[in-house]
């Protein structure tokens, strides 16, 4: 999967997780600062990362990711 | 100033020579300890207690039956078949006494006597009357305690008697014992509120000149009833509540020694495990308790807790099942009816359940962090979390991996129970709830969310 593929469904969770529209979405967008996420939030999102690619990820991992450009490259990564 | 330099250790240091987590915390001394009596100073060795024969007596069915409705005899052959596998083989709960008045009390202590167990031996108490001693010799009981009162509140206001009336009486019955072939057991009642040197010494000297013409398996026992809680643990305290200055009085002007002293307490100040541990480390073998520490008003040393500080100090269990504690709270439960209180050390039912989702967290990843020993193991009682708001994601998930018995790569993470914790957090958030969330409604998010899981764990 390219990182384009992986980018616009990466946005496409988190702008349904959101419920904003996916062109509001930036690279940069901070889940925390950016978006409003509290931790029950930014768990819900990597569940719902993994429900869209079908992968189990290590919690120590996935949790360290910061903005919706680490998680494209975090999915990216794993779907090489 | 001494300095210290930060060591920046690869490894953590866990102190796993004090906290071997296969028992509990274990207790060290270093040094002795130093007491000033009449101006000169004397030293008491704490690491004594390590070889000497300290060990547990037992009065559940005495001053724990005082405070509470009546057992019925089926409730205490059960808890005194349950309280000899807890101490084990060696006696480290040695006796039990129990009531001789009635004609239950005395059934009771034929059907114990039916179990033919060895621990714990069965003692009466009866008051230092020759009447109640009659009950004694019918029952063939070995060796009895006997009520003799030590303060001027007692002697003066509840007896109406001087101090050599009454120790004239206390002396009559202890000569009949010894007449009789049983060993007395006198029971200094409100010790730590007496005039030692006016009363208590000449009587225990007296006693002893007395034991000097029995054998030593029939010398005069002597229990120090700490009847209100006053005693005091700490080194140099005042007499008479001074516990270390008591017993190395007893010990060193009266001659008795450590085999034929005992404390008995009482929890009005909040003091009754430590001062009776205490009284261990001070020079006495026999520490007197009841289970969960029902007794008089607020109690007595709590004869589990006692068993755990034994470990502790002995640095092994030398026979004892400490899981059997369990099994004697499940019976107060269950079969008794009596309620222990949620938070009471080691058997209340969140002794070591977490609410904090920040202790959750630490006990998903190591579990030592927030459990004090291996209860699992120890006590078969694994740590626990209570689900609320406050638990956390990991509360959560630590609840979900216990009950589906989930262990080390097959744990769930917090994000397969992320589910879960939205609908825990709904319940505060959008419903109001002020309560925690059963066991029975976490089952109920598992089916819901997780019904994989919980299909393969009801197979198993």
């Amino acid at each position: 999967m390219t990182r384009e593929e992986v980018a616009a469904r990466v946005v496409g969770v988190t702008a349904q997780l959101f419920a904003m529209k996916p062109s509001d979405i930036k690279e940069s967008d901070q889940f925390t600062v950016d978006l409003g996420a509290d931790s029950l939030k930014s768990i819900e999102l990597v569940a719902a990362y993994e429900d869209e690619f079908g992968l189990s990820v290590k919690e120590e991992e996935a949790l360290k990711v910061q903005n919706v450009g680490d998680a494209i490259d975090f999915f990216h990564r794993l779907l090489k | 100033m001494k300095t210290y330099e930060l060591q920046d250790v690869s490894t953590p240091n866990l102190l796993e020579e004090t906290f071997p987590y296969t028992l509990p915390p274990l207790i060290k001394f270093e040094g002795k300890i130093k007491e000033t009596i009449d101006g000169k100073e004397v030293e008491f060795d704490p690491n004594e207690v390590k070889t000497r024969d300290i060990h547990i007596t037992d009065t559940t069915f005495r001053d724990g039956q005082q405070a509470r409705p009546p057992y019925k005899q089926e409730h205490m052959v059960a808890l005194f078949e349950m309280m000899s596998r807890l101490g084990g083989p060696n006696g480290v709960i040695r006796q039990s006494e129990f009531f001789l008045y009635t004609k239950n009390d005395r059934a009771t202590i034929d059907a114990c006597r039916a179990r033919n167990l060895k621990f714990p031996e069965i003692t009466g108490w009866i008051r230092a009357n020759k009447g109640d001693f009659r009950l004694v010799k019918e029952m063939g009981l070995k060796e009895t305690g006997m009520l003799t009162s030590s303060s001027d509140y007692h002697i003066f206001h509840k007896q109406n008697q001087t101090r050599k009336e009454a120790m004239q009486q206390y002396v009559e019955v202890v000569e009949a014992a010894f007449e009789a072939g049983v060993r007395p057991r006198c029971h200094l009642e409100d010790i730590t509120r007496a005039d030692l040197p006016g009363f208590v010494f000449p009587f225990v000297q007296k006693l002893e000149r007395l034991s000097e013409q029995v054998p030593a398996h029939m010398k005069v026992k002597i229990r120090l009833c700490d009847t209100m809680g006053f005693g005091l643990s700490y080194p140099n305290a005042a007499e008479p509540r001074s516990i270390p200055k008591m017993i190395w009085r007893l010990r060193n002007e009266c001659g008795i020694s450590a085999d034929r002293l005992e404390w008995h307490g009482h929890n009005d100040f909040h003091k009754v495990h430590i001062n009776g541990a205490s009284a261990w480390i001070y020079g006495l073998n026999a520490l007197n308790g009841t289970l969960f520490g029902f007794g008089e008003r607020t109690g007595n040393p709590p004869l589990e807790g006692a068993v755990i500080e034994y470990v502790a100090l002995k640095g092994k269990l030398n026979g004892v099942n400490l899981s059997v504690i369990t099994e004697m709270a499940e019976y107060y439960e269950k079969v008794i009816g009596t309620t222990l209180t949620a938070n009471y050390p080691f058997v209340g039912k969140d002794f070591n359940t977490t609410r904090a989702g920040i202790h959750a967290g630490g006990l998903r990843k190591f579990e030592q962090i927030y459990n004090i020993f291996d209860t699992t193991t120890l006590l078969n009682r694994p740590p626990r979390v209570a689900i609320t708001d406050k638990s956390g994601t990991d509360g959560v998930a630590l609840w979900v991996n216990d009950f589906l018995g989930l262990q080390g790569e097959e744990r769930l993470t917090v994000m397969k129970v992320a589910k879960i914790q939205r609908w825990v957090m709904d319940q505060y958030e959008k419903e109001g709830r002020m309560s925690s969330i059963t066991d029975q409604e976490m089952e109920e998010q598992v089916k819901v969310f997780l019904p994989e899981y919980y299909q393969s764990h009801r197979k198993n």
